[in-house]
């Protein structure tokens, strides 16, 4: 297909999107767009240094292989090298949405779904709303000049409803969202969307502004990933630890950094918004045990740094389209399910605080949560809904204070949004897991 | 029937950098096109990247036309073609630049090591009709954006270096550079004290929160903290907030996404700490009977609306309103936060964020490293009575683009 440069590695990705965005504001249709995109991303590597291309002529990517070649060194033994012997070599076609394709789903169908869910929007705080009917369908090809000649699909679709809320004085935004793979799964939502709107507006409504303090905290599933993903996720993420012997003492593997009953997973072959089949540089997904049982047993990788620390690749190297090279970023991260029920845990908290969903979080040395809904625990129950502007917690403390997990789990998805990484941002994600108790963390 | 292009072309050559050495080097040419038609009071859209024919995207646009969404404005007309760096940073340049300050780097600050990104951008944007609008925004900018990480410390990342403009200042850089490097060497204790000056050079999160506030459609609904606030004192009588679309601020174009050109590029929302004004784009504006400000933004292919898109930032912008920071802190140690990560607002303006990395400053000069620690306040004292003021940024080279500092009283949780 390409002519690749003698002693010099390269790999082409192709990255062809399909995305249907629909918008009303209250019930007046703002926006029905359907974008087909096509792009690519080339990297040369000499063994010394990488060069990149990112390029929307696609019939001209032979000339940018050859013209990224001219700027490179080429090196007789570049096969023997350890970042281009790490490379998997695949040759496989992983099509499965030829069947239930959202590309195949007619947009009056799309439109149709969404303007039925605004007929739910009827309590009056709600002053303003927008929504948005979003999906998402790309195939990317890979080929390496190792062999690699690789092509999936992957799609995601969700509606979104972003309410403007008042309450007398009491303003606040609410967001009810729902994400899914295939077009189905987002009809017959009416009894969801209208339980989030009743809780939103509730919160709105009665929400007590909470007293600083340091509280025993019962995080959500949806908290619980973005608790995971911001306090440990990115610690895991083995970039930050190629060449930093401080990074490698404090994060060995095989050290206790939790309680028994903690495990966490990145699993790219999770179905959701961070399935990653394959990664942006070929490699299968894996699911990678990052903590088990408490014990630090894994990292998350690209080929780079699967070479560096000489750990096995985990298929972890994903870029945020066609426009950039890929880095070690997370799939689907998650928790696993423990023991024991919700409700004796919960029944265990004399003072606490309970996180039900989330606005944003963040991850460096000290992690972050800022909640969009939260209620008090108190005596064993949750009660009264507070207004938290952020809940914080040391990277390297807080996994210990984790003392209960919970049997009942859920993995997520998301439309809008995603994790951020430098530059890259946002990069589409999953996460999850049980309810989750944290002995002490700070609320403000 | 009448046709609008929008045309936005991005180069950019960027050193890709791990610890403290060049790891790749990344090219790219983007095109993004987008057509707007309008017929019968309706607007169709159509976008696409890559060199697609500008008759295919009126093609699709027309054919999106269907959907019958109202778009019953004038187009705007304006005639202004801008140029504002006819002498972009070539690839050898960036690259020579990025060598030197490596150089630097490996050889005085051994002890940490610099990871991340020092690239030179080209953009060009343009905005065409059939009316007579002709508009262009041509612009190049070098920015070098690295993250520290003290080879001690077992944190992701310790800290920052940056430097964004139109050309690259080497000493200017290093004048800077050189003792903030030298403070991260020197960590210091937190002054005494519940209350203290904290000064930023990054107010997104409070401009974010304002933003909020001060959109017209939220504004107009009742869903904004200042519905109903219209002429009303909110703020420290100094404040005066603008939307400013001058690219000297930034590279960021002059024109909104319905190619509306404002009086020197700006206009006035809150003066002399009233709220003047809130933000809308024409719809809103006729909508809800509310000066039209030209602030519709979007992507390339989109509708326009008030709607804050990547490229199309809601451009607030305080003014100025303080001189002398060194007499404003009246002799008390301030606190510089270099990097405050995951802090928020609650709907009703109270606020709190860990800062996790931060300088003291004695007025004139960087003392040394202050530990981690939380702040907090309530959007109406940040910008009432706990106010000192907003300065041009002369202490503290970040580039040649004009920068801020903003200072305020704020509650330490230590």
């Amino acid at each position: 297909m390409f002519k690749f440069p003698q002693g010099l590695y390269v790999d082409v990705r192709i990255e062809e999107t399909f995305d249907t965005k629909i918008s009303f504001k209250k019930k007046e249709l703002q926006e029905e767009k359907i974008r087909n995109n096509k792009g690519a991303f080339i990297r040369v590597f000499d063994g010394k240094r990488w060069y990149y291309s990112s390029t929307t002529n696609v019939a001209g990517i032979q000339e940018q292989i050859d013209a990224l070649a001219k700027m490179a060194v080429p090196d007789p033994n570049i096969l023997q090298h350890p970042i281009v012997q790490a490379f998997e070599v695949h040759r496989e076609s992983q099509i499965q949405h030829d069947k239930q394709s959202i590309t195949d789903i007619p947009v009056r169908d799309k439109l149709e779904l969404l303007e039925s869910y605004l007929a739910l929007i009827t309590d009056p705080a709600i002053v303003h709303h927008t929504s948005y009917y979003v999906d998402n369908k790309t195939i990317k090809s890979i080929y390496s000049s190792k062999g690699t000649a690789v092509t999936f699909d992957k799609q995601t679709c969700g509606i979104r409803l972003t309410l403007e809320l008042a309450c007398g004085e009491k303003k606040d935004q609410a967001t009810v969202s729902k994400a899914a793979v295939n077009f189905a799964e987002l009809q017959r939502l009416e009894e969801f969307i209208s339980a989030e709107i009743e809780k939103s507006v509730a919160c709105t409504r009665d929400a007590e502004p909470v007293t600083p303090g340091e509280y025993t905290v019962l995080l959500s599933p949806e908290a619980t990933g973005v608790f995971t993903h911001e306090s440990f996720g990115h610690k895991s993420e083995s970039d930050f630890m190629v060449g930093d012997e401080t990074m490698k003492a404090e994060w060995a593997l095989g050290k206790t950094i939790g309680p028994e009953g903690l495990t966490i997973i990145d699993d790219g072959g999770a179905s959701g918004s961070g399935y990653t089949p394959y990664d942006d540089e070929g490699t299968k997904a894996k699911k990678t045990f990052i903590i088990s049982k408490g014990i630090l047993s894994g990292r998350l990788h690209s080929a780079a740094t699967s070479a560096a620390l000489e750990e096995p690749l985990t298929g972890n190297a994903r870029a945020m389209n066609f426009e950039f090279e890929p880095i070690v970023r997370m799939t689907m991260t998650y928790i696993d399910k423990g023991d024991r029920p919700l409700q004796a845990i919960v029944a265990e908290i004399q003072k606490g605080i309970y996180v039900e969903t989330i606005k944003h979080g963040s991850g460096m040395s000290t992690f972050t949560l800022a909640p969009a809904r939260a209620y008090k625990i108190e005596k064993g129950r949750i009660t009264t809904p507070v207004k938290i502007s952020v809940i914080t917690g040391s990277v390297f403390e807080t996994l210990a204070d984790v003392d209960a997990v919970s049997s009942e789990f859920e993995l997520l998805s998301f439309v809008g949004g995603g994790c951020g990484k430098m530059e890259q941002w946002p990069l589409p994600v999953g996460f999850g897991g049980p309810y989750t108790r944290v002995k002490k963390l700070k609320v403000q | 029937m009448k046709q609008e292009l929008i045309a936005i072309r991005e180069k950019e050559t960027a050193v890709r950098i791990q610890n403290s050495q060049i790891n790749a080097v990344r090219l790219k040419d983007i095109v993004k096109k987008g057509v707007r038609v309008y017929e019968n009071g309706k607007i169709g859209i159509a976008g696409a990247i890559g060199d697609i024919s500008e008759d295919t995207l009126v093609e699709n646009a027309v054919q999106n036309l269907s959907t019958g969404i109202d778009y019953p404005y004038p187009l705007s007309t304006n005639k202004d073609r801008r140029c504002y760096n006819d002498k972009p940073m070539t690839a050898e340049e960036l690259l020579a630049q990025a060598e030197s300050v490596l150089a630097v780097l490996r050889r005085e600050y051994s002890d940490f090591s610099f990871s991340e990104t020092i690239a030179a951008a080209e953009i060009v944007q343009e905005m065409r009709n059939s009316e007579g609008l002709d508009l262009e925004y041509k612009d190049a900018f070098f920015s070098l954006g690295l993250i520290l990480k003290d080879k001690k410390s077992a944190n992701l990342f310790d800290g920052f270096i940056v430097c964004e403009g139109r050309q690259f200042d080497p000493d200017q850089f290093w004048n800077i550079t050189r003792p903030l490097l030298e403070a991260y060497r020197t960590p210091v204790a937190l002054p005494a004290g519940e209350t203290l000056p904290i000064l930023s050079f990054d107010i997104s999160g409070t401009l974010g929160f304002l933003a909020k506030s001060l959109h017209g459609e939220r504004y107009a609904t009742g869903s904004s903290l200042f519905s109903g606030k219209m002429g009303q004192q909110l703020f420290n009588e100094k404040i005066a907030l603008e939307q400013n679309r001058n690219p000297k601020f930034g590279p960021t174009a002059f024109f909104d996404m319905e190619g509306v050109v404002l009086k020197e590029d700006r206009y006035p929302l809150i003066e002399a700490g009233k709220l003047v004004s809130v933000f809308t784009d024409k719809k809103t504006a006729g909508l809800y009977n509310l000066p039209h400000t030209g602030a519709a933004g979007g992507e390339y292919d989109s509708m326009p609306g008030l709607t804050a898109a990547r490229n199309t930032p809601i451009p607030l912008r305080f003014k100025t309103d303080s001189g002398d920071l060194k007499a404003a802190l009246k002799g008390q140690p301030a606190i510089l936060v270099v990097a405050s990560s995951g802090g928020d607002f609650t709907p009703d303006g109270s606020f709190a964020a860990p800062v996790q990395v931060s300088f003291l400053f004695d007025g004139e000069r960087i003392v040394g490293k202050l530990p981690e620690f939380t702040m907090r306040s309530h959007l109406y004292k940040m910008l009432g009575q706990d106010y000192i003021g907003t300065f041009d940024n002369t202490a503290f080279y970040l580039g040649d683009l004009p920068t801020q500092l903003q200072s305020c009283y704020m509650t330490i949780m230590r």
